[in-house]
Order: C-alpha cells, then sequence, then structure tokens
C-alpha cells in the first residue's frame, strides 16, 4: 500500500513504525502551528506580543484583545453580514444547482451536452477574468456597495451543478416514475422524493458553499466600494491590520482572526465527513 | 415523454442558466470585447472606443504599462509554477501517510491537514504575516534553534514571493492530500501483492505502481492548483501591496489595480484575456503532455 514509507526502512518493522509514526507527527505539528500560534497570540498581552526573542506560551492568558476588536471594528455587524452573504447565496446555489442537476441527469433534450460542458468550463474561470466588467454591470443595476450586490451574481454556479448531476444520476429512475404516475409535479419530484436521498451531497455543497462564501474577499472588496456597513468579517479583519502594523497590535489581530476563523472550522470539525466524501466523489466521477 | 419534460427542462434550467448567462458568460464575452477598446471603468460601456489591439501593444510594450504587466505574468507564472511544485509531491508524500495502515491515525491526520483548507486567505494572510515577523515572529526563531540565521522572508524583494507561495502551500496542501487519497484508493492491492511476489522493493512499487496510477489524479490536481494559484490575491493585497519592488505583485492584483483602482478598463480586460490564453495553453498543454504519455 504504502510503497514510499516501505521503501524507507526495509529492515526492522519496528523501526519503520516508528519512522511513519514521526514523519506523521511532524506533518501535523507544522500543520496544525499557525493555527495553535494565532489562538496563543490571540491571549497574550501587547508586551508580550512585543518581545523579542517572542514568547511562545502567554504568562497570564487574557481576553483584553477581544475585548478590543469589537471597539476597533463594528464586530457584531461584521458577523451579522458574513453570515446573512454565505447562508443566502447558500440557500440560492443549492435550489439553483439541485433544479439544473436534475435536469442535466434526468432528461434528455436537444444540446444538453453543450449546455453542459459551456456551463462546466465556466468552473475553471478565475473570477478576476470576469470582475471588471461585472464590476460595472453591478453598478448599472444599482446593486453596487450593498449585501444584495454581493449575493446576486453567486446564486448559482457550476461546480454545484455538476455535483449535483453526479449524485442525482444515481437516483433510480422508478422511483421518480412512480410519483409521476401518482401524479406529482416535477417540482415537488425533485424537492420531495430526489432531494432526501442525495442528501449527504447536498449537505456537502452546503457546506462548501458557506464556507467558500463566508471566507471570499476579492468580490466583496471590490463591490462595496468602501461602504463600511455591509463589510463581512473578512473585510473588516483587514481593517484591522492597517489600525496598526506594529507588533503592539498582533494581539489584536490574531483575536480577530481566531474570531472569523471560527465558523468555517467548526462547521468542518462537526460535518468533515461530507466534505471529504464529495471532494472524493467529485474528483472519481469527473 | 420527450415533449412534456421539455418544457419542464426548460423552467429546471432557467434559474441557473440565467444567472450563469448573465453573471459570468456575459462579463466574460465583455471582457474579450472590452480588451479590444478604450474605455474607463467610470463610464457606462456605451462609452467605449474602438482601439485594435492597441491595449495589447501598451501592455507588451516598453512603456511604464507594460514593464508592469510584463513583471506580473512573469511573478504569477514563477508563483503558479512554485506553488504546483510543492503542492503535487507534498500531497502524494501525506496521502501515504493517511493511506497507510501500519500506525494509526491516519484520519487524524487528514482532518488537521484539511483544516486548514477552511480558514479564510485573509486570516491565512494576517496570521502568516506575524508569523515571518523578522524580529518577534516565531519562524526566525525556529531557524535559530536550527542553526540558521535570521531570514526577511516578507521584507525582500528576493525573499517576498516564495514566502507568499509558502503560505500558500500550507493553506492549499490538505485539500490536494485528500484528492491524492481517492487516488490512491482506486489502486487495487493486488498489484502491489503480484509486485512483492515478484520481488519489487517498495522503491519500485512506488515508481512502476503508484505513480503511473496516480497519473490522472495527479493530472486533475494540477489542474486545479494552476486556477487556484492564479487567484492569489489576499496576501498580497493584505501585506506586501505587490512589493517590494513589485516583486509579489501578481496577476489578479494588478488587474484589479489597473482595471478598477485606476478604472483603465480596457488595459485591464486586455490583462485578463492574456491570464485566460495563458491559462488555457499551459492546461492544453498539460493535457497533451499527459495523454503523450497514455499512449506511451
Amino acid at each position: 500500500m504504502s510503497a514510499i514509507t516501505r521503501s524507507l526502512t526495509r529492515k526492522r518493522p519496528s523501526g519503520r513504525k516508528a519512522l511513519l509514526a514521526t514523519a506523521m507527527l511532524l506533518v501535523a505539528v507544522a500543520s496544525a502551528f499557525p493555527l495553535a500560534w494565532m489562538v496563543l497570540s490571540s491571549l497574550k498581552t501587547p508586551g508580550e506580543t512585543m518581545q523579542v526573542p517572542p514568547v511562545w506560551l502567554p504568562h497570564t492568558p487574557t481576553l483584553q484583545a477581544y475585548e478590543k476588536v469589537a471597539g476597533v471594528i463594528n464586530l457584531g455587524r461584521s458577523m451579522w453580514n458574513s453570515l446573512v452573504i454565505a447562508s443566502v447565496t447558500t440557500a440560492g446555489i443549492l435550489v439553483t444547482s439541485m433544479m439544473a442537476g436534475y435536469a442535466f441527469a434526468k432528461y434528455s433534450f436537444p444540446g444538453r451536452s453543450l449546455l453542459f460542458s459551456l456551463l462546466i468550463a465556466t468552473m475553471f474561470l478565475p473570477p478576476i477574468v470576469t470582475l471588471i466588467p461585472l464590476y460595472r454591470m453591478v453598478g448599472s443595476i444599482g446593486l453596487n456597495a450593498s449585501l444584495a450586490g454581493i449575493i446576486v451574481p453567486n446564486l448559482a454556479n457550476a461546480f454545484g451543478i455538476f455535483l449535483m448531476r453526479q449524485f442525482i444520476a444515481s437516483v433510480p429512475d422508478e422511483l421518480i416514475d412512480a410519483a409521476r404516475m401518482d401524479g406529482a409535479s416535477e417540482l415537488l419530484i425533485l424537492f420531495k422524493i430526489v432531494a432526501p436521498s442525495v442528501a449527504p451531497a447536498i449537505a456537502a455543497l452546503a457546506l462548501f458553499a458557506f464556507v467558500y462564501h463566508w471566507n471570499s474577499y476579492l468580490w466583496p472588496l471590490t463591490v462595496l466600494q468602501g461602504n463600511a456597513d455591509a463589510y463581512p468579517i473578512v473585510i473588516s479583519l483587514s481593517r484591522l491590520l492597517s489600525y496598526n502594523r506594529g507588533a503592539i497590535n498582533t494581539g489584536l489581530v490574531m483575536a480577530g482572526a481566531t474570531l472569523a476563523v471560527l465558523p468555517p472550522l467548526v462547521l468542518f470539525v462537526f460535518l468533515q465527513r461530507f466534505f471529504v466524501d464529495s471532494i472524493v466523489g467529485s474528483a472519481i466521477k469527473g | 415523454m420527450a415533449k412534456a419534460f421539455r418544457a419542464s427542462a426548460g423552467i429546471m434550467l432557467a434559474p441557473a442558466v440565467t444567472l450563469i448567462g448573465v453573471f459570468v458568460l456575459l462579463p466574460m464575452l465583455l471582457t474579450v470585447w472590452l480588451s479590444l477598446q478604450d474605455w474607463s471603468t467610470q463610464t457606462p460601456f456605451s462609452g467605449a472606443s474602438f482601439v485594435g489591439l492597441g491595449n495589447f501593444r501598451e501592455i507588451f510594450g516598453p512603456t511604464s504599462v507594460g514593464r508592469d504587466f510584463k513583471t506580473a505574468l512573469l511573478n504569477t507564472a514563477i508563483y503558479t509554477a512554485l506553488s504546483v511544485a510543492l503542492i503535487l509531491p507534498l500531497s502524494v508524500v501525506f496521502g501515504l501517510l493517511v493511506h497507510q495502515r501500519e500506525v494509526a491515525g491516519g484520519t487524524l491526520l487528514r482532518t488537521v491537514l484539511f483544516s486548514t483548507y477552511m480558514v479564510p486567505m485573509i486570516a491565512v494572510a494576517l496570521v502568516w504575516s506575524k508569523l515571518y515577523s523578522p524580529s518577534e515572529g516565531p519562524l526566525n526563531q525556529l531557524l535559530g534553534l536550527a542553526g540558521i540565521g535570521p531570514q526577511p522572508w516578507l521584507s525582500s524583494p528576493r525573499s517576498a514571493l516564495i514566502s507568499i507561495v509558502l503560505l500558500n502551500v500550507w493553506q492549499q496542501v490538505g485539500y490536494f492530500t485528500v484528492l491524492a487519497i481517492a487516488g490512491l484508493t482506486q489502486i487495487p492491492g493486488s498489484l502491489y501483492e503480484a509486485a512483492t511476489l515478484d520481488g519489487a522493493n517498495g522503491r519500485e512499487q512506488f515508481r512502476f505502481i503508484t505513480l503511473p496510477l496516480l497519473r490522472r489524479t495527479l493530472l486533475f490536481s494540477a489542474v486545479i492548483a494552476i486556477i487556484n494559484a492564479v487567484q492569489v490575491f489576499e496576501p498580497v493585497a493584505l501585506i506586501t501591496q505587490g512589493g517590494p519592488v513589485g516583486s509579489t505583485n501578481v496577476l489578479t492584483y494588478h488587474i484589479r489595480r489597473v482595471g478598477i483602482e485606476r478604472a483603465q478598463g480596457g488595459l485591464g480586460s486586455a490583462m485578463a484575456v492574456m491570464l485566460m490564453l495563458s491559462l488555457i495553453v499551459c492546461v492544453s498543454a498539460l493535457f497533451a503532455f499527459v495523454n503523450r504519455k497514455d499512449g506511451e
């Protein structure tokens, strides 16, 4: 199975195991270190964050920095904005992706594969390529500097359609035909019959979309044009750094970062099974 | 069945197709059209005037516009190449560490690795800007313990871009590790058993079984890694603003600065078109390379 590790030591199995375990531990520590350091620094006093050489552990952990964050940025408002942006966008993506995924999986119509390829191609388009005209378009329909301007252009995406098509295709046709016999409408069939049988994929898509749009920075920054009332937490966070770039400010910046990281990370810890399954699913089936 | 369902198909597709059509495909076409126009982003599209390939001549020309764009293009190419060159091998090694069944803890390692992918890039940039701090940062402290002198990291034009590559690799490698694990799971264990019977050692098995059968996974990973890499924005916007001396001025940052902040919509669009063309060439070359190998 693990050929590279097998090749590292072929002598004694115990030495080989120790080597494997050491490698795994090193990788895990290196991976976890920046976030651990972020949380530790958020609990330090300004004096401690300025110390050279750096102190690793806060001497007397304090929540001062967290109290101060709320004074520098409008924390409650920013978190709420992020929640609205991520939730509404996710809801939109779920509905549009399920509908289109169902159509691509279960209907045959002329131009189906062409349309599907065209939509999928947009998955590989970096957002910067469309940023300039999109900025102008959203401005000209009066949505700039508002939450709606952040949300509306993202209510559908190719990844969601792709994922839903892959999973809905495996729902048995007999199930759908039986519901049609009973006179159910197509929308009812989709949301009452098909959706429950692809629930794990829907959960995965919801989590992906939520985390992606909670974290998204380039488009909100561009469309909001400095309207601080609509700032999501990631943009408010960037203002913490400009507030004071010195090391005296490190605790404050780390406290803000910890707060912004928590929602996506907590979601992930509880629901990582869905994330991982859907990545694996989209890679293999793709 | 066809006729009734054709109407249903229309209804089911309408929301997604309309939204993607209006907010992705239309702006993409507009970018191509605007790249041939002299246009200020602060005016309506009707204010554009046709200049042919003038914008392209300017962004490849000898003036400061051309110099800055060519630097950004080169920086993006270096950044992308380094990211892919680090992420792909690491994802395979980490994937093997998670996939092996001799030492417990693989799943936990996967969780730790993948969790960094959930962290907003802006927070990654903030945290790493402090980790890299030459005096109070822990990285130079750690290097000191290993007997290596302090590094300038983000403050020197020679090391700033690679410093941003490293934070990007840290954030993304977990995602690619999961892709690698998916690929490894697909390889039948019987192949390794047969190879062991034939006396192949671990290194030979890796070279002649694992790597060739991971080729499709690695191609997929490479394409995604390239597309992710050209999108790097937050660390540059937040920490370096393209500096020092233009060393971290990458395309996403530069295009936004020219096209939005300086409102030179035509020039910015021409740069965006060049980015799109470069991506198409890279990805096609990659596919051609892998397909030729497949034919061997």
